[in-house]
C-alpha cells in the first residue's frame, strides 16, 4: 500500500489504515497454524476514515474542543459474484472534505497466499465479530468481502460499520453507493434468497459483461459523486488466479 | 392522545374522534366535540394544539358561512377543503396553526368525500384517513377491511373495532369517543363511546 | 474461561457498569479468541458519544416483526428490509434468526446488535446443552439474552427481539429488548411497523385459529405493515414452531402479495381519490 501522502494535524492517519492493519493482524493470528487449502480472497474497504486513538488516549480522558475521531475519505467499491468468478473494484481517490489527498490509494486488502482462509462464510463471520468488537467505538468503515467460496462460486459479503453482514450476489459500498447500487439492482437483481419455494438468487452474467457493467457503474458514479474519480481498480478472481485491470476516471 | 379517523363509502362518510380535552397530563373534559359542523352536510374534524384548533376552526367556519350568506350558495366539500388548505398554507409562513384536519361532506352532485390535511397544509382526498398515534393501528386494519360498499351499520362496526384497537394498544388511549355520519340526509351523531369511569 | 461449573452469576449485583470491563466468555464470541472485551472510547460522556457515532455510521435499522402463540403452536412472521437513514441498505435481511432447531429469535433495531447477540445466544444455548445434556427451555434462553442485554444497559445497544420455541412445557414466546425488559406473552409485534401489524393481527387473532389461517394472518399483518411503514418491506417470511421444532412455511415478495390481495385496484382504499 502506498504511504499516505498527507497527514492531518495530530496523529491522524488517513484512510482505513489502522483498520486494515489491525484487521490483517487479527486474521493472521486467528489462522496461524491452520493447514487449509489456500483460497485467495480479497477484502476491501471503502469510505474509510477510521477512528484514531490520539496521543493521550491511553492516559485517560482528554477532551479536545471540536475534535472528532472520524473523517470520511470517500471512495466507492463494488463487488459482483458470478458462477465461477468474482469481480471486486474500487476507485482510488482519497479525499477529506473538499480536498483530494491522493489519487492513487488502493482500497484493497489482499490476504496473501500464505494467509489461510477456510471458506468465505467462515471469514465473513470473523469480520462480523471483528467489527462488532468495536461496537462502542466503531470503525468508520463499510466493508465488502469478496472471493470464491469452497465450491468455486463467486461470493460477496457486505457489512455495516458495526458488523451486521449478509451474503449477496453483488454489492456497492462507499460514497457512490446511492448512485451505483440501484443500477446494479436493475441489472443484476435475482429473486430474493428468502423466497420459499426457493428460486435462484444469484444472477449469472458472463464475466466480460459483468466487467463492463462494473466499469460503466464507476464511470457513471464519477460523473456525479465528487469522491469517486481518478482511477478504478478491478480485481477479477477466478479459479485460475487473480487478474488486475484498471480504468481511468475523470480527474476533476 | 388525540384520535381522528374517517372513512368514505359509497353513500356516506363516517368520522370518529376522541372527546377529551387535555391540559398537560390532565384530562379536563370528556365531552369536547372535535367534529365541528360547517353546515348541514359538512363536518370538520380538528386535532392539534387546543388554542389553534378552536381559533382556526372558528375562522374557517365564519368565512365559509359568510360566503354562503353573501352568495346564497354553499361551497362544495371540495371547495371547502381547498379554501381551508389555502388559509392553512398562508398562515404557515406567518404564524402556523398546529392543527391536523379531516374534512368530510356530502354533495348533491358529487356524493360523499373525505379530505385529509396536516398542519403543513398537505392535503389529499382519501377513502380512509386518520391522525394521531391511534391511527397507526387503525389505518392498517382499515386497509384490510374497508370496502366501498360497506353499509352504515357495517361501517359503524368497523369504526368501533378501530376504537377498540386504540383502547387495547395505545398507552395514552382516550376514554371517550364520538362517531358521526354524513349522508344525503345530512349530519348526525350515531354513537358515543364512553368509559363508565368518566361517564 | 469455558465456565462449565455452576453458574452463580445470578447472585451478583447486575450493575450497569459491569459492561465497562465486560468479559465475554471466550467461546461465546466465535472463532476470534483474542477478542475478550469491547474497548470503550476515552470520553467523559459515553452516552452522547454513542449518539453522535450512530449519526455517523447509521447502522441498519427498521423492521416489522410479529409472533403469536395459538392452538397449533407459534407463528413468527417478519419483513426483510434494512435501511440506513433514508437509504434502503438491504431488501434481503434474514430477520428470523435460527438459534437451534427448536428456538427462533427475531430481529428489530440495530442489525448488528441483533445478529451478534443472537449468535451469542446460540452459543450460550449450545453450551447449556453440552453442560446439562438437556435442551434449553425458551424461558431460560430468553433469560440468558435478557441478562446479557441488562449488563449493557445504557450503552446504546438497540435490539427488540422475540424469542420463540418449543420445550417440555409446550410453546413459548418471550419479548426481550436492549433495555433488559423481558416478558412472556401470547401476541407480540416489534419494530417501526409494529403498530400497523397489531392493527391487523388483533383483528384476526383467536386462540383456536387453524394453522393455515394463522400463517395467513401473520403474513397479512406483515404485508399491511410494509404497505404503511416506509422502512419495512421486501419479503415476508413466515415460520411455524411445533413440538417437532420450527419450519419455514413461506417467503413471499410483498409486491406479489399486494396484487394477490388487491387483484382489482378499485378495491383498494388508496385508489380512486383524485382530488380534482
Amino acid at each position: 500500500m502506498e504511504p499516505p501522502t498527507h497527514c492531518r494535524a495530530g496523529a491522524t492517519l488517513p484512510s482505513g489504515q489502522e483498520f486494515l492493519q489491525s484487521f490483517q493482524h487479527r486474521i493472521a493470528r486467528a489462522f496461524a497454524g491452520d493447514t487449509f487449502e489456500p483460497i485467495p480472497l480479497r477484502c476491501q474497504m471503502a469510505g474509510a476514515g477510521v477512528q484514531q486513538p490520539h496521543a493521550g488516549a491511553q492516559a485517560g480522558p482528554r477532551v479536545h474542543a471540536n475534535w472528532s475521531p472520524y473523517d470520511d475519505n470517500g471512495g466507492t467499491c463494488v463487488a459482483v459474484a458470478g458462477n465461477d468468478y468474482c469481480i471486486i473494484a474500487a476507485s482510488t481517490r482519497m479525499s477529506s472534505g473538499y480536498a483530494i489527498l491522493t489519487r492513487r490509494s488502493s482500497k484493497f486488502l489482499k490476504f496473501s497466499d500464505k494467509c489461510l482462509i477456510a471458506s468465505a462464510g467462515f471469514q465473513a463471520d470473523l469480520l462480523g465479530n471483528t467489527l462488532y468488537y468495536k461496537r462502542f467505538f466503531p470503525y468508520y468503515a463499510w466493508n465488502l468481502c469478496a472471493g470464491l467460496d469452497e465450491e468455486g462460486k463467486g461470493a460477496v459479503y457486505t457489512y455495516d460499520p458495526v458488523g451486521s453482514f449478509e451474503r449477496v450476489g453483488y454489492s456497492c459500498q462507499g460514497s457512490g453507493k446511492d448512485l451505483i447500487q440501484p443500477v446494479l439492482d436493475n441489472q443484476l437483481r435475482a429473486a430474493s434468497p428468502l423466497l420459499l419455494p426457493a428460486k435462484n438468487w444469484m444472477s449469472s452474467l458472463p464475466l466480460d459483461q459483468a466487467v463492463d457493467l462494473v466499469k460503466d457503474a464507476f464511470v457513471s458514479a464519477g460523473e456525479r459523486d465528487i469522491y469517486t474519480g481518478d482511477w478504478v481498480e478491478l480485481l477479477i478472481v477466478t479459479k485460475g488466479g487473480i487478474r488486475r485491470e484498471e480504468l481511468e476516471l475523470k480527474k476533476d | 392522545m388525540e384520535y381522528l379517523m374517517g372513512m368514505r363509502c359509497n353513500d356516506f362518510v363516517m368520522l370518529a374522534c376522541d372527546t377529551t380535552a387535555v391540559q398537560q397530563i390532565i384530562t379536563i373534559k370528556h365531552d369536547e366535540d372535535k367534529l365541528i359542523p360547517i353546515d348541514s352536510h359538512k363536518l370538520m374534524g380538528v386535532a392539534g394544539e387546543p388554542g389553534d384548533r378552536v381559533q382556526f376552526s372558528e375562522f374557517i367556519l365564519a368565512n365559509i358561512r359568510l360566503y354562503a350568506a353573501r352568495n346564497n350558495r354553499e361551497l362544495s366539500t371540495s371547495a371547502t377543503a381547498h379554501f381551508t388548505r389555502g388559509e392553512l398554507a398562508t398562515a404557515l409562513r406567518k404564524r402556523p396553526y398546529m392543527a391536523n384536519l379531516l374534512i368530510a361532506g356530502f354533495d348533491k352532485a358529487g356524493g360523499p368525500s373525505l379530505y385529509w390535511m396536516d398542519y403543513l397544509a398537505t392535503m389529499h382526498k382519501m377513502n380512509i384517513a386518520g391522525t394521531g398515534y391511534g391511527s397507526y393501528f387503525v389505518l392498517s386494519m382499515f386497509d384490510k377491511l374497508w370496502r366501498k360498499d360497506l353499509n352504515e351499520s357495517e361501517a359503524l362496526d368497523l369504526m368501533l373495532k378501530g376504537i377498540d384497537e386504540v383502547k387495547k394498544r395505545l398507552v395514552v388511549a382516550p376514554p371517550s369517543y364520538v362517531i358521526k355520519i354524513i349522508d344525503a340526509n345530512g349530519t348526525r351523531t350515531i354513537k358515543t363511546v364512553t368509559d363508565p369511569a368518566v361517564a | 474461561m469455558v465456565g462449565l461449573g455452576l453458574d452463580l452469576s445470578v447472585l451478583e449485583n447486575p450493575s450497569k457498569s459491569a459492561a465497562t470491563d465486560a468479559q465475554l466468555d471466550g467461546l461465546s464470541v466465535g472463532v476470534d479468541l483474542g477478542m475478550q472485551s469491547f474497548p470503550l472510547p476515552q470520553v467523559h460522556d459515553l452516552d452522547s458519544f454513542e449518539r453522535e457515532v450512530m449519526e455517523y455510521v447509521k447502522p441498519s435499522h427498521g423492521t416489522t416483526t410479529l409472533g403469536f402463540i395459538f392452538q397449533g403452536g407459534v407463528i413468527m412472521a417478519v419483513d426483510s428490509r434494512a435501511s440506513m437513514g433514508s437509504y434502503i441498505s438491504s431488501q434481503t435481511v434474514k430477520k428470523v434468526i435460527e438459534i437451534n432447531p427448536f428456538l427462533l429469535g427475531t430481529m428489530a433495531g440495530g442489525a448488528a446488535d441483533c445478529q451478534f447477540w443472537l449468535r451469542n445466544l446460540g452459543t450460550q444455548c449450545r453450551l447449556y446443552e453440552l453442560n446439562t445434556g438437556k435442551r434449553i427451555t425458551v424461558r431460560a434462553a430468553s433469560k440468558l439474552l435478557a441478562n446479557t442485554m441488562y449488563s449493557y444497559k445504557g450503552m446504546g445497544l438497540s435490539m427488540g427481539t422475540m424469542v420463540a420455541g418449543w420445550d417440555a412445557t409446550g410453546p413459548g414466546l418471550y419479548y426481550v429488548d436492549s433495555d433488559g425488559q423481558r416478558t412472556k406473552g401470547q401476541v407480540f409485534s416489534v419494530g417501526s411497523g409494529s403498530l400497523y401489524a397489531y392493527g391487523v393481527l388483533d383483528q384476526g387473532y383467536k386462540w383456536d385459529l387453524d394453522v393455515e389461517t394463522a400463517v395467513e394472518l401473520g403474513r397479512r399483518a406483515i404485508y399491511h405493515a410494509t404497505f404503511r411503514d416506509a422502512v419495512s418491506g421486501g419479503t415476508v417470511s413466515v415460520y411455524h414452531v411445533t413440538e417437532k421444532g420450527w419450519t419455514k412455511i413461506s417467503g413471499t415478495d410483498v409486491g406479489e402479495l399486494h396484487y394477490e390481495y388487491y387483484d382489482n385496484p378499485e378495491k383498494h382504499p388508496c385508489n380512486g381519490t383524485q382530488p380534482i
